[in-house]
């Protein structure tokens, strides 16, 4: 669809001209966005589903590291017990794993989070917003 | 003895006193303690928290216990840190969003269901009650320690300021003194931590020199766990009961010469205030060796480690959620964004913290084994400073430990006994200021006489009790509750009563000392592995069962809490009919 300019002079009074963008047009048509999440249509219900899905998924991806990371240590030294009377420059490793180790492991899975919770959240804003869209918003 | 260390708790005791009595202006009802603290910035905020959450356990107990158990023990201040980790992950942005700022509040909200409401509210009791409990005999230990008192002075006199400065209207919404706690908590185990290891670094260890004899300021017992040499620097009589230098005692005073002794494995001997402190000569290798060991056996008589210490990390990485007194603070975040952010900051605020208690309980382990002779060491934090600086300086380092320790108990127990106050009042009595200044102060004196009772059990054990109860009863219901859409009233409160019921059930069994070794110690001293997954199981098999009652409002429900801010105000803009029980305290919108 081509823009077409606007002629003046062809508006009655009391109305508002009102300029759609082609591509606004197609956004509004044909996908399911904030109109759907309003008014709980099925197509609205299966948006925020796949979105809280995407969401746990992430969750559960981070959670599942930081406890595989943590939670095998004791295993581990359970099944070679050599592990856990190591030392490394005379100081015992169970000292620095359990003292020092797991601190920046918390901390990067918590950033690696943060990080990708934000841009989930931004991309959904952008699929079922059109108004988030537009250049001018 | 120590006057610095009298004068810093009778100064950060007067100023918290002083900082509630100008909260009475401030801060009266928990509304406007929300409206005032709404737009807290995610820095301030973190160390906010974190100076409500660091408590007697984590300032006196975790070193405590390291140097008692060994380096196992370390796994409660890895579980004290991820539980904010497992708190980011599943919960802190859609709780901020959904709005509540007290757990039965959520139930209400998610569930609406008068029932679970006193369900959860009475569990919030229980758990609050259960981890007063600590800061109170951390209290009695300090002022012990401290002022050579009787143990109750100690646990009342914390009782006394708390609740009388809750009764007042204090320490309620002050996100700035709670901020101050942490950095002064920080500071107090920081500073000592580090001068102490240059301290120790740089002359190996002069400080078991026998002509500067520490000697007991309290009649202590010493458990001998196995078998030991020790030295005397002069001669003591003591009560013995066991095996000392080949001999068998049953509860006989002996008088022991200045030299060396052999103790053996299980006999106790209990020293007056005032004699000498047995200086360990060498630790058998096979207790080294424990000591290194990375599991965790307080509290299950050394049977199965593998399982307790999976039940130590259970109940700590997942009890974080649970906890009564945490929630209300995310909702002092601007928005979900702002609760991640805080709660990574919170993340990193704990695991800076948690570096120093490990740093003290190495240098007692390395330079001051005496200490760990005695059978209490929840105090080796507070004794350590004297014993590796002489004179002055250790002093003041003793009497910055000390103010920090009091710092540690006010905040978390001024914190804990706002939400026990608040629930009694709210729910079980009639609403108003006044009932809840009565119920401050009767929660606060029921704490108090309890913490009588619970004297003989580590620090570190009874917070990590009071996690384990929060673990399974209202981790599953926050994490079902904003994951799962089928969830309904039935099955949250089957699952709150199971779980929490059984919990609680196991540690008072193992408390009152119903098993003592075996499976069965495993199972009750650390019940969080099997009452955790109980909770959730149960919750889930009985929602499942009674999918007709799931609220009508799940989809709207989940929609708050689970999109951003800005889209959820468009999307709600016209659906606002449906009906949504927690009540909105949003700061009126534009």
């Amino acid at each position: 669809m081509p823009e077409q300019e606007p002629e003046p002079g062809d508006i009655a009074p009391g109305r508002q001209r009102v300029v759609w963008r082609s591509d606004q047009v197609l956004i509004q048509r044909d996908i399911p966005g904030l109109g759907d999440l309003r008014d709980d249509t099925s197509a609205g219900r299966l948006l925020v589903r796949s979105f809280v899905r995407a969401q746990l998924g992430l969750s559960l991806v981070c959670l599942t590291f930081a406890l595989t990371v943590t939670a095998s240590f004791p295993v581990i030294a359970a099944m070679v017990p050599a592990v856990g009377r190591t030392t490394v420059a005379g100081v015992p490793l169970t000292l620095i794993v359990l003292g020092f180790a797991f601190y920046p492991v918390f901390l990067a899975v918590g950033w690696f989070y943060n990080r990708h919770a934000r841009q989930l959240e931004a991309r959904f804003t952008h699929l079922v917003d059109p108004a988030s869209r537009r250049p001018d918003a | 003895m120590p006057d610095a260390a009298v004068g810093a708790i009778a100064f950060v005791t007067l100023l918290t006193i002083i900082v509630g009595a100008r909260g009475i202006r401030v801060a009266r009802t928990p509304d406007d303690f929300m409206v005032a603290a709404r737009q807290v910035p995610p820095a301030l905020n973190a160390a906010a928290i974190s100076g409500e959450y660091l408590s007697a356990a984590s300032f006196l107990g975790i070193a405590g216990l390291v140097v008692a158990q060994g380096l196992g023990a370390l796994w409660y201040s890895v579980g004290y840190t991820a539980g904010y980790l497992v708190l980011l992950l599943l919960v802190a942005a859609p709780l901020r969003r959904f709005g509540a700022y007290t757990i039965p509040d959520f139930a209400v909200g998610r569930l609406g269901s008068r029932g679970l409401r006193q369900t959860a509210t009475a569990l919030v009791l229980v758990i609050g009650w259960f981890y007063l409990l600590p800061q109170m005999k951390g209290a009695g230990i300090t002022l012990q320690w401290v002022l050579g008192a009787p143990y109750w002075v100690g646990a009342a006199t914390l009782g006394l300021v708390v609740s009388c400065n809750i009764a007042m209207g204090g320490m309620k919404g002050i996100t700035f003194v709670q901020c101050f706690q942490y950095w002064l908590k920080l500071c107090a185990i920081g500073i000592p931590a580090l001068v102490l290891l240059i301290a120790a670094g740089h002359h190996s260890s002069p400080n078991l020199t026998p002509d500067r004899a520490p000697v007991f300021t309290r009649a202590t017992v010493v458990s001998v766990t196995q078998a030991t040499g020790f030295t005397l620097t002069h001669s003591a009589t003591a009560t013995v009961t066991g095996l000392l230098d080949q001999r068998a005692y049953q509860d006989q005073a002996v008088g022991l010469r200045a030299g060396r002794h052999v103790a053996g494995a299980g006999t106790r001997i209990g020293f007056a205030a005032g004699a000498p402190v047995p200086v360990s000569l060498a630790m058998e290798p096979s207790s080294s060796d424990s000591w290194d060991s990375p599991f965790l056996t307080s509290s299950t008589g050394g049977a199965h480690p593998l399982a307790a210490t999976y039940g130590v990390i259970i109940a700590t990485f997942f009890g974080a959620i649970g906890l009564p007194h945490i929630l209300v603070r995310f909702y002092t975040n601007p928005d979900g964004e702002a609760a991640r952010r805080t709660t990574l900051i919170v993340v990193l605020l704990l695991s800076s913290f948690y570096l120093f208690p490990t740093v003290l309980a190495v240098l007692t382990r390395m330079h001051a084994p005496q200490l760990y002779l005695s059978s209490d060491s929840d105090d080796v934090v507070l004794a350590l400073p004297g014993q590796l600086l002489p004179g002055l300086p250790g002093e003041l380092l003793a009497a910055l430990v000390a103010a920090g320790a009091f710092a540690a108990f006010l905040s978390t127990s001024s914190g804990l006994l706002v939400s026990v106050a608040g629930a009694l009042s709210h729910d079980f009595m009639k609403r108003g200021v006044t009932t809840f200044r009565w119920c401050a102060i009767i929660a606060g004196g029921i704490a108090t006489v309890a913490a009588l009772l619970i004297e003989p059990f580590s620090l570190a054990l009874l917070v990590g009790w009071a996690f384990a109860i929060a673990a399974s009863s209202f981790c599953p219901l926050m994490v079902l509750g904003i994951w799962w859409r089928r969830l309904t009233r039935t099955g949250a409160t089957a699952g709150i009563l199971v779980g929490g019921g059984s919990c609680l059930a196991a540690i008072v069994s193992a408390m009152l000392g119903a098993a003592a070794s075996g499976w069965g110690a495993v199972l009750l001293g650390q019940p969080a592995i099997w009452t955790v997954p109980l909770a959730f199981a149960v919750m889930i098999v009985v929602s499942l069962l009674t999918q007709g009652t799931v609220p009508a409002n799940v989809g709207q429900v989940m929609l708050r809490m689970h999109l951003p801010e800005a889209l959820s105000r468009q999307a709600y803009r016209t659906a606002g009919q449906a009906s949504w029980h927690a009540p909105d305290r949003r700061a009126p919108g534009p």
